[in-house]
Formats: C-alpha cells, structure tokens, sequence
C-alpha cells in the first residue's frame, strides 16, 4: 500500500462503490478499486476480507458461490437493499467532508 | 434488518463454525489461486507465479485471524474458547487444581455460611410489616439493676397516659404455661400474655380465627387464647373446629379465637400460646413482669421516642421514691430480640471469616505464581505466535474466575454443611436463628465473591505473565526469567498468609482461653452436674394454689422421688443455678435504720425445701440447713449467703438476727437467720455472685416448683422413672424442662462456646492454610535449587547443613510473619473486649502460645521440603539441567 493510509471507513466507501455496479469476488473487488482510484489504493487480503466479512455480517453486503471467469468456484458479493443505502449516505458524508476540507486548505 | 443479519451471523458463528471456517478457507484459496494464475499469465514460471501471490496475499493464516478478529460474537467465542482451554489445563493439572480448589472451597465457603448467619440474624426482614417501626421499652433502675428489666401496671399506665410518640402502646409478660383440656394429657409451654394492641402492633394476621379486639384487656373481660401453629397442629390436629373450645390455661377457662402463624415468634421464639391480659387496675407497685412494645408513629424515630420516654421515666421516679436511676431503654424490636451481645460477637466473627478468605486467595495467588514461572514458555510462544497480550491475560483472567468458580460451589457445599451444623449446634436460645438459611442471596453472594477472589489472585499473575520477555524466556528454556521479583513476592505474601493466621489464631486462643474459664467457674455448688437432674413441675389445677394441698402434694411428689432407683436425694426450690434465677427482691433486717425512700437492694431469694443445699452440694459455712420441721407451724426462719453477711451484717454475727422479705408494709413476718451458705450465683456464670437469702419451701409455698434430684449415676437416665412416678399422683400435673445441670450450664454459656467454636475453626482453617502456603513456597524454592543444593552437597555440605538451610530460610519467613502479626493481634483483640471472660484482650499466655503454635506448624510444614532436599543426588541434580 502505498503512503496513503486507508481509513476503515474509506475502505468500506470502496468496497460499496466498487460493488456499485456488479457482484464480485474478492480479488476482482481488489483490482476494481485500484482501477478507479488510478492505482491509488491497493487492497490487501489482508485488509480486505476482513471487510469484506464484517460488511457482510452488518447486511450491507450479501454473498454467493459462484463461477469465477476462469471457472473456479468462488464466493462473490454483490450490495444488498441496505447496503445501497450505506453507499448513498457515505457517498453524501464523504462529499461534505471533501468539501469542508477543502475549503479549509484552500483557505488563505 | 442489520440487526436480523448481526443476529444470524452470531448464530452461524457460534453454531456452525466448522462450516463458517469451511467456507473461509475455501474464499481464501480461490483467491490465492486466481492470483497465482494471474501472475503465470503475466508469464511466470509455476513454482515462482506461487511465491509471488504468496507474497503478495499475505500468510492464508494470518488473513484468516484478521477475519475472525471482526466476527459478530468474537468475544464470546473467545471466552468459550478461553474457558475450554482453562478447563483442559485445570484437569492437566489435577493436584495444583486441588490443592487450589479446596483452598478456595474453605475460603468461601466459610464465608458463604458466616454470610449466611450474619444476613439472617442481623439484616433478613422480620416476619413483621414494618418491623423496624416497632419498639420494644424496657425498664432498669436501682436497686434492680437489670439491663433490659420489666416494668410493672402501674409504669405501663403512666407510659401509656403520657405517650406521644407510639401508636398503642401495648403490654406483655412471658411466662409457663401448664395447657390442659378434653383435647389430651396436659402440658407445659412457653407463653405469653399480652394486652389487646400486641397484634396489631407486630402486624400479624390470624390462620383461621382473629386476634385480640380493642377493649379486650379490660378488667372484667373474659379469658380468651390464640394459638400457635405447631400447638394447634399438636393437640387439635390442626382443626378449624378449635375455634370457639375451651381450655385450661394454668388451671383457668381460655376461650381460642384465633391460630398465629408459624412466622409469629415474639416475645419468644418458642412461645405457642398467647393469651389476652386484663389491665386491672393496680393497687401497687409491683409486680415487676412486663415489658411494652408499641409502633412508632409515622414521623417519629427511635431517638425521639427515647427522649419522650426518658421524660416520662423523671415523672415516674418523682413519683415513686423507690425508683433510683431510671431508664426506659426504647430498642428496635431486632435489637430486642438479639440482645446486647450477639451483634458484636457475629461482626467480629464475619472479620474473621474475611480474614480467613484473604488468607486463602492469597494462598491460590501464591499457586499462581509459582505456576506461572512454569508456564512462562508456554505464553512466550503463544505471544511469538500471534497472540495479543490482552488477549493472554483474558485468557488466564478466565482462568483463575473458573478457578474462583469451582472453589465456590465446592464452598456451597460445605457451607451448607457448616450452615445445618451451626442450626444444630445452636441449643435454642441463639435469637433468630431460624431465619439463618442458604437462600438466593448466599447463593448471589457466593458467585459473587468467587469472581472477585476470581480476579484477585488471578490479576497479579497475568498481567506478569503478558509482560513477560520473550526472547529472554525462549532462551532461558522455561527456568523463569523474572524469577527473582517474584520469589520476593511470594515470600511475602507467605508472611502476610502467616502475619494474618496468627491474628485470627490469637482471637481463637483468647476466646478458648475465656471460655475455659467460663467452664470452670463454680456456680457456687459441689454436686457433680451430670448427677443433678431437674425438671419444673405444675400442678395446673387450682386447688393446689392452697398451700396445705399443696404441701401435701410436693411431700408426695419427694418421698416418690426418694423410692426412685438410683436417686440418693430430692428436694423442691423455685430457682436454680446458673440463670433460672427464680425471684428477686428487696428485703429489711431488723433493727436497721434506712433514710427515708432509701431501701436495701433487690437481691435473688430462693425459696427451697430442707435438702436443696444438699442435693446441690452448697456447703454450710455456720448455723444449719432447714429441716422438715421449719413449717408452717414453727417460727418463721432463713439462710442467708455468704455475700450476704459480707455485704450486710459485716463483723457481725449473722446467726439469730432476723429480717424480712420486701419492703415493709406488705405484712411479711420476720424471720431468724439460722444459717449461713456458701454463694450461689443465680444470674449467670459471668456474673458477679450476688448475695441471696433463702427462705423454707413450707413457709412461702407457690405451686410451681424445681424439683432437684441428685443420683448416683448419670442423672439423665431417671426422667421417664420420675415421670411416671410424680404423674400418678395426679394425671394434671404437668412437667418440663427436664434437664441435667450440666446441660442446664452448657445452655448458660451457649453463645461463648457458639462464638469460641466458630473463631476457633476459623483459625484452623487459617493455620491448615497458611501451612499448605508455606510448605507450597518451600517445596518450590528447593525444586528450583536443586542444582544449587546439588553443588553443595558435591562439595562436601553434609545433610544436617542441607536441612538447616532450608529451614532457615521457612523460619525467617515466619518470624517476620510473627512479628507483624503479633503486632496487629495487639490492635485487632481489642475488639474482642466484650467478649472475653477473666482475661485481658493482651492475654500473655496467648500471646506467648500462639505464635509457640505458629512456629511449630510452620518448621512442620518446612521440614518435609528440607528432607527432602537431603535426598537430592548430586549427580543427578548436575544432571537435571
């Protein structure tokens, strides 16, 4: 990981924006977040299954075995009702925060 | 939701975690491998694609604790898992796991049972609404002099007109009672009889039936009885068509209209008939039988009660100039019941019991402690393995609460035990005894007590064990790295184990010490008291209440007694030694001038039949006994004591003088001393003699008697002889209270030798303790120097030297706990001032004895280790790196 700390909230607006679109399976979860962060975040196992796990128990995320695309059994994840709503509410707070800070930095 | 979701992920993880685990390893795998294939397409070679995903990924295993690390319910798995480990490791070690278990187990429960008795006697609720609004008022003055004496008629109504403070104030006097009827064969009980307010001011409610109604104390009302259960259940089987029958109550018609609850037990615990008291009007002082007990009124505390009856009591002294230094002690109807002196004997003794707990949760942290050396490795691994340290102390913390856990119900058990034993134990007159029990609150306390002591000797332990060092305790190959500090620590605790044991053994032998002086006191007669039996006789039919009758009735009743096997003599008396003190009063002598309202003291007086003296073994000092021929007929005569003459006829000669029972004015005749006995005491054997004066069973006849009886054996085994002999004279007599001297002495002194027993077995378990503690610390340091001692011995230290060495360093361990503990021993007796008879709190012989005793125990408990280190082998102990 490079020198940005990854907070465990921002890894959580991750994992829900990366699930956004499509259900995944962990290490395809990994390579969509360091695909739209420009390389930024590298997700560990480490770190990802962990939360991967605890998002899934809180019911934001529920999770499936399925094939991967080379065929392999694999569990993947997709958003849940709940966890479409977490994503929208983080989204929000996180543009607030941004913003706030921003315009914090910006200030002269 | 979410919650729905927490909730069937805490069910998944705890219930299915072969599967949840299955399943984990399975993901993490599939991603492991896509990985790997991922770099192989990137054009790796197999075995190097592995690597680098292996790299890359991070350890399966250690993905998979971070994953269990945010599992819902982690923290309850642990603690099973925790609990599991703590009980495998207990069972692997049985003998430490033992050793620790029964520590604890005596500890708490010693506890547990002392919790137990204190909560029942001094905090369980009386069976009463609002008992701790209700008052009960004596009376003391001078020249009586009783602590928590009675009050007569004619206080009562001047309490009464004058009261403010109470609702009611009601009336009562216990006293026997011969119970006769059509229902069965007549028999004493212990009674009561109470004014119409008794009830309602305890607040109990009739089984069947109804209590007393207002106005049914006056004068002219009708006899009318309630019940108790148990004589209810006894002599009416328990039938509802009691009510409304008639009985004889002391040879009088009683009508029952009520039956009480067994939870009724005032004023005695054994009372079982209650009848109601006419409040006739009285023409004198005197006579002095009751006591009130009344209802504070809503507002009105104890001490405002105090101050308006201690107003009161100024009115009554001006009134009558007989009453010297009134008081009318106002006391909670628990304090009341309890008494002066069990309160602080149960205070002292549930001190002592915690003492006692300390010793053994310092005993198990001492366990701990040496275990913890031996476990040392087996943490540093765990920590070098990935545990968290906090994790590890959890760990063992579950440990030691299990420890705590399994001390405790082994505890319950025996305080169970010690619970029926001090029930059993108790010979009926320990006050409240009956609400003693092991109910949910022992049980709480127990549990609660056990997690404590639980924690407490755990925490020390493992929060060394979690600081430990790792690289130092792998290298050092498990001989202990902190070893030094905590040799240190267990030295002390060991002394504070040995400081504390012999605080409490120093109570014990003091109050052993008081107590056989107790035992030994003379209560002023010679007879053997196992060969003195004694029972209270009624006649119950009023006819005998003519003294002729009755004269010719006790004639009978001894020369029966007399044709009894075994019996060598009999005699009749209304008091007895060492506390059935029968009257007391004041007296005249002739020809003695007293200022005016000044009288002599009320002392005991006996009046006795001619052989009393004899059958007792009181010895004549001058003059004679009574004889058959002082009657009724012949001039009137008495015995005084020797207190007596000391104290009122000094440097005089006492024979031919005459005085007079009471005060004068009562129509008492004069009657000539004619002899002078030995002192008797009548109040109790820890009580100063008082002086007394004795006077012919056949010239102050009453038709209640002692009959006394002296045998050539064991005077137990002529009850049933007596009984049937004195019975078929008259099938309405009644008898009771039979019992030797010797049980009627034990009974005397039941709460010093409750209070001796108790301390004393405190104190053992204390020693057994601080013994197993000691022995634990030396055993351990002599295993741990068995290398050094092998040296030794190599060079040439003969076995004596060996033995000397390690006896040294047990001796020095209890001298230092000696000292300290002789020192708090010296602050802390002080308590037991109250408790101790003929002795000071400083006792030299005990402060001598009992630190004499320690030391023994303790070389005892040194000297097994020290032989032992006699036997190591050289060769081998070099050998045992």
């Amino acid at each position: 990981m490079p020198a940005t700390n990854l907070l465990q909230g921002t890894l959580d607006l991750l994992i829900l924006k990366a699930l956004a679109l499509t259900e995944m399976h962990g290490l395809a979860i990994s390579h969509r977040i360091g695909q739209i962060t420009g390389g930024t975040f590298q997700v560990k196992p480490g770190s990802l299954f962990p939360a991967l796990h605890r998002m899934e128990e809180a019911g934001w995320l529920s999770a499936v075995w399925g094939d991967s695309e080379n065929n392999r059994r694999a569990k993947f994840y997709r958003l849940t009702a709940a966890g479409r709503r977490q994503l929208k509410s983080e989204t929000e707070q996180w543009e607030t925060i941004a913003l706030a800070i921003a315009s914090a930095l910006g200030a002269s | 939701m979410p919650f729905l979701s927490r909730l069937a992920s805490l069910g998944r993880n705890l219930f299915a975690r072969p599967r949840v685990e299955r399943e984990l390893d399975d993901e993490l795998r599939a991603c492991l491998d896509q990985l790997t294939e991922e770099k192989r397409r990137g054009g790796m070679g197999p075995s190097e694609a592995r690597r680098a995903a292996g790299i890359d990924f991070g350890g399966v295993e250690q993905v998979k604790e971070e994953v269990r690390e945010v599992r819902t319910g982690r923290i309850l798995e642990e603690l099973l898992q925790d609990l599991r480990y703590g009980i495998r490791t207990l069972l692997n070690n049985p003998a430490f796991t033992l050793v620790a278990v029964l520590a604890l187990a005596l500890g708490i429960g010693a506890n547990t049972a002392m919790f137990s008795v204190a909560y029942g006697i001094l905090l369980r609720p009386l069976p009463y609404a609002d008992a701790d609004r209700v008052a009960v008022v004596f009376m003391r003055y001078f020249p009586r002099d009783f602590a928590f004496g009675t009050m007569c008629m004619r206080d009562y109504l001047m309490w009464k007109e004058n009261n403010r403070a109470f609702e009611n104030p009601s009336l009562f006097r216990s006293l026997r009672m011969d119970i006769g009827g059509k229902e069965g064969v007549p028999e004493q009980v212990q009674g009561a009889t109470v004014t119409a307010g008794f009830f309602s001011t305890l607040g109990v409610h009739p089984l069947i039936g109804r209590t007393l109604a207002a106005g049914e104390d006056e004068p002219a009302t009708s006899s009318l009885a309630l019940l108790s259960e148990s004589i209810w259940r006894r002599r009416f089987g328990a039938s509802s068509a009691v009510l409304g029958q008639t009985i004889l109550v002391n040879g009088a018609v009683a009508t029952v209209i009520g039956v009480m609850p067994r939870a009724l037990r005032f004023p005695g615990r054994d009372t079982e008939v209650w009848t109601n008291l006419p409040l006739n009007p009285p023409t004198r002082y005197g006579p002095w039988f009751y006591r009130g007990v009344a209802r504070l009124k809503p507002g009105v505390t104890l001490p405002q009660a105090q101050d308006e009856v201690n107003q009161i009591g100024l009115r009554m002294m001006q009134q009558n100039p007989f009453y010297k230094r009134l008081t009318l002690p106002v006391l909670g109807l628990r304090d009341a019941l309890l008494g002066v002196t069990l309160k602080p004997a149960i205070l002292v003794l549930a001190g002592a019991v915690g003492l006692v707990l300390l010793i053994a949760v310092v005993n198990v942290a001492n366990l701990m402690l040496a275990r913890a050396t031996v476990r040392e490795r087996e943490m540093a691994l765990r920590l070098s393995l990935g545990a968290g340290r906090g994790r590890l102390v959890r760990q063992l913390l579950t440990e030691s609460v299990l420890l705590g856990l399994m001390g405790g119900a082994a505890g319950l058990a025996l305080a169970w035990g010690g619970i029926e034993l001090i029930r059993a134990w108790n010979p009926g007159n320990l006050p409240l005894i009956d609400s003693v029990r092991l109910d949910a609150g022992a049980l709480g306390f127990m549990v609660f007590v056990s997690i404590l002591t639980g924690a407490l000797f755990g925490l020390a332990p493992a929060l060394e064990c979690a600081r430990a060092d790792l690289n130092a305790t792998l290298k050092e190959g498990g001989r202990g790295g902190g070893g030094h500090a905590r040799g240190r620590m267990r030295a002390a605790l060991v002394v504070a184990e040995i400081a504390v044991s012999l605080m409490l053994l120093v109570g014990a032998g003091l109050l052993l010490r008081s107590f056989v002086n107790l035992q030994r006191v003379s209560g002023g007669f010679s007879a053997p008291p196992g060969q003195v039996l004694t029972m209270l006789i009624s006649p119950g039919n009023r006819k005998y209440n003519d003294d002729r009758i009755g004269l010719a009735f006790y004639d009978e009743v001894l020369r029966r007694a007399r044709n009894v096997p075994g019996v060598e003599a009999a005699a009749v008396t209304d008091s007895l030694p060492p506390d059935r003190q029968g009257d007391a009063d004041t007296f005249g002598i002739e020809g003695q001038t007293l200022a005016l309202g000044e009288m002599n003291p009320i002392i005991s007086d006996a009046t006795i039949g001619p052989d009393f003296f004899r059958v007792l073994g009181i010895p004549l000092v001058r003059g004679r006994y009574f004889t058959d021929h002082d009657n009724g007929d012949s001039t009137p005569v008495a015995i005084v004591s020797e207190g007596f003459v000391h104290r009122f006829l000094p440097n005089q000669e006492a024979i031919g003088k005459r005085i007079r029972q009471s005060e004068p004015g009562f129509g008492n005749k004069w009657m000539e001393i004619v002899g002078v006995v030995g002192n008797v005491k009548y109040l109790g054997l820890a009580v100063d003699t008082d002086p007394a004066y004795y006077m012919p069973f056949a010239q102050t006849y009453g038709p209640r008697a002692f009959l006394t009886v002296r045998s050539s054996g064991d005077a137990s085994r002529l009850s049933a002889a007596l009984r049937r002999d004195i019975q078929s004279i008259d099938p309405g007599v009644t008898l009771a209270q039979f019992s030797t001297m010797e049980q009627v002495r034990q009974l005397s002194i039941s709460q010093p030798r409750f209070d001796t027993m108790l301390l004393g077995l405190f104190a053992g378990i204390a020693l057994l303790l601080a013994a197993v503690g000691i022995y634990g610390l030396i055993a351990y340091s002599v295993a741990q120097r068995t290398h050094e001692i092998g040296v030794r011995m190599a060079l040439g230290a003969a076995r004596a030297d060996v033995v000397r060495m390690v006896v040294r360093q047990g001796a020095s361990l209890a001298a230092i706990g000696i000292v300290l503990g002789l020192c708090g021993a010296f602050v802390l007796t002080r308590l037991l001032e109250t408790m101790l008879f003929g002795i000071g709190v400083t006792d030299a012989l005990t402060f001598a004895a009992a630190p004499a005793g320690m030391m023994v125990v303790v070389l005892l408990a040194t000297f097994l280790p020290a032989f032992r280190a006699t036997r190591i082998s050289p060769v081998v102990a070099l050998r045992y790196e």
